[in-house]
């Protein structure tokens, strides 16, 4: 069985979370990202395999080169390194599939560092503790550390490189541990120890604080190339959403013309092949007929006009100070009387002794158009044995309230989230009146945004409708800020 | 589609059809066409329609899809194959909403059941074939 429904639409394009934040610091130069930090952490376990094949390679020639204790020791400290790189490696690898976890990565680069570290400690002890050849190496890790890890754990580190040195030499010469001999035969006297541990303390902080504010200008920048990507993607989308709906409203639009254009078209064939004599009656009615759809081509044509004129923010609005609303409310009652006499509903007016309700500025045809609209839909769309259309003005310190209420044919219930999308007609308004172009409510929703306000629609079917359109009374529009115009 | 002597010709009687379109000067257009050669009876929506077709079985129905609401032509299409009663009118889809949404306007039971899609704007003859291959070729005015 084939889908019933033929609407495509195009699927939304998640962006790729292909980096975290540091939650408790989110733009400082801690900040990494997931996938890079992964990488980095490869080329760290890399990197190991050449250590374990220089520990293995000074196991094996030292002796020959006359080195001492690189025997057994060297070989227990390779095995170990190699152990420890095939457990991260592994635990990479099985991450790797996934999304990385910032937190996870950045966790497993200090226990990385960590275990190295006490790695390497246990490498100086046995070849010469102060004296070993192998300290510079503890240097080296503080500076690869810097540049994966975040820089006050790295401080933290340091702190604890230092006092771990300071206590190894310490208990290698009160003896607690053995002392093994410098492999390079370098001086283990207290003095060359305490230098050792000097030189150590400014070389590990030292080295930490030049790797710092080399990488923490890579890394702003990294930061700020992913949000200026992110931001990028981002407005890609909302264009792509944008043309979407452009796309559809013109074929909506082109619909709505093609339409009434058609059946002209077929009218005028039928009189034309002389299936119908035009001056018979019956030809004259389709002559009436065709011409109250060119009528209703016209009108869609003007009201799709009046919208996009609306939507396109005229530069030129013919914007005015000081529009009273109880003004051009009376001024439509005046000239809807005869409409509303004709479909026997009364008019009730609320909004003449309810005090004035002056906009600051506004564009006054755009404001009748609007409560024009609204006012003829309440009449038009009364019961036919009448009824009451009641205009009603509440007025605040900042705002000003218009509710139009009737008492006629109402909204379907299904139908009251699309009534002011373009082109929705409820079927029983289409009943009631034949003509009309779908765009009328969507134009008033136009105009009062417009003028920085919103409207809303109450209805039940059979039971009436409620319009409430509320405007702020200051309200200063963006082409008058815009222009320079004097605003007090 | 359906075999093609599947439509039911009234010798003695002109053939009915029913028009289904919310567009009443349209429906009046296509009536005038049409009744040189058969009964012709509007509807302006798809509750008209099967209220029209229950009261007096038409010989043919020619649906618009979008009326009251979007896809109330295919509706009462798949109503009227559903119902033993009408399973065998045929069916005519009169429509221009294949422009609007792309819609896959070709004779296939699973998809919409009808006999043909044509689309609006029409021209008289080619609405004529479409409907003498349906219901044959009706019963001229003078006879």
């Amino acid at each position: 069985m084939k889908s019933s429904s033929r609407f495509r639409g195009a699927a939304a394009h998640p962006v790729p979370s292909t980096a975290a934040q540091d939650p408790a610091h989110p733009n400082r130069f801690s900040f990494i990202f997931a996938s890079e930090l992964r990488e980095r952490l490869f080329w760290f376990c890399n990197l190991r395999w050449i250590a374990v094949a220089g520990l293995a390679v000074a196991w094996f020639i030292g002796p020959s080169l006359g080195l001492p204790s690189t025997r057994p020791s060297l070989l227990e400290v390779a095995v170990l390194v190699a152990a420890y790189n095939l457990v991260f490696v592994a635990l990479l690898r099985l991450r790797s599939g996934s999304t990385p976890a910032y937190h996870w990565l950045r966790t497993s680069a200090i226990l990385q560092m960590v275990t190295d570290l006490s790695a390497l400690f246990l490498t100086v002890h046995y070849t010469g503790g102060c004296a070993s050849p192998a300290l510079p190496f503890v240097v080296f890790h503080m500076a690869i550390g810097t540049i994966m890890i975040a820089t006050r754990i790295m401080y933290v580190l340091a702190a604890a490189v230092c006092c771990s040195a300071a206590g190894l030499f310490v208990l290698e010469h009160v003896e607690i541990l053995e002392r093994h001999p410098s492999v390079t035969g370098g001086s283990t006297s207290v003095m060359s120890c305490v230098l050792s541990t000097a030189l150590l303390v400014i070389l590990v902080f030292g080295v930490v604080y030049l790797t710092d504010s080399v990488t923490s200008q890579f890394k702003l920048r990294n930061l700020e190339l992913y949000q200026t990507t992110t931001e990028l993607r981002r407005s890609l989308e909302e264009r792509d959403l944008v043309e979407r709906r452009k796309s559809h409203y013109m074929r909506i639009s082109a619909h709505q013309l093609r339409s009434p254009l058609g059946t002209i078209k077929t009218s005028i064939q039928v009189l034309l092949d002389g299936y119908l004599d035009p001056g018979s009656d019956e030809g004259r009615r389709l002559l009436v007929g065709t011409a109250s759809r060119v009528d209703s081509l016209l009108a869609i044509v003007n009201d799709l006009l009046e919208l996009a004129k609306m939507r396109e923010g005229r530069v030129k609005a013919p914007w005015a100070r000081n529009v009273s609303i109880n003004q051009i409310l009376a001024d439509i009652f005046d000239a809807a009387d005869p409409l509303a006499r004709d479909a026997d509903v009364e008019l009730v007016p609320h909004f003449i002794h309810e005090g004035a309700a002056v906009l600051d500025w506004a564009v006054p045809p755009d404001l009748v158009y609007a409560f024009e609209n609204l006012i003829h839909n309440a009449i038009k769309y009364s019961k036919p044995d009448g009824g009451t259309v009641t205009v009603a003005l509440g007025i605040d310190r900042s705002h000003a309230t218009v509710v139009v209420a009737d008492d006629g044919i109402g909204v379907p219930g299904d139908l009251l989230d699309d009534v002011f999308l373009e082109f929705v007609r409820a079927p029983n308004a289409k009943h009631m009146e034949a003509e009309g172009t779908g765009l009328g409510l969507s134009i008033v929703r136009e105009a009062v945004q417009m003028h920085g306000g919103k409207v809303s629609l109450e209805s039940a079917e059979g039971m009436g409708t409620t319009v409430t359109v509320v405007l702020p009374l200051h309200y200063v529009p963006p082409e008058v800020t815009d222009s320079g115009a004097a605003v007090d | 589609m359906r075999p093609a002597g599947g439509f039911r010709q009234r010798t003695m009687k002109r053939p009915l059809i029913l028009i289904a379109d919310d567009d009443a000067v349209f429906a009046a257009s296509v009536a005038s066409i049409l009744r040189m050669r058969y009964r012709v009876r509007t509807a302006v929506n798809g509750t008209e329609a099967l209220a029209e077709v229950e009261n007096d079985p038409p010989d043919l129905v020619i649906l618009d899809v979008m009326m009251d609401h979007m896809s109330e032509g295919f509706d009462v299409a798949r109503k009227l194959r559903t119902d033993p009663a009408t399973a065998l009118i045929p069916i005519i889809i009169l429509t221009g909403v294949d422009r609007v949404y792309n819609l896959r306007m070709e004779v296939d039971e699973s998809w919409v059941p009808a006999d043909l899609y044509l689309e609006k704007p029409i021209a008289p003859d080619e609405l004529l074939q479409a409907v003498e291959s349906l219901v044959g070729p009706g019963v001229p005015d003078d006879e």
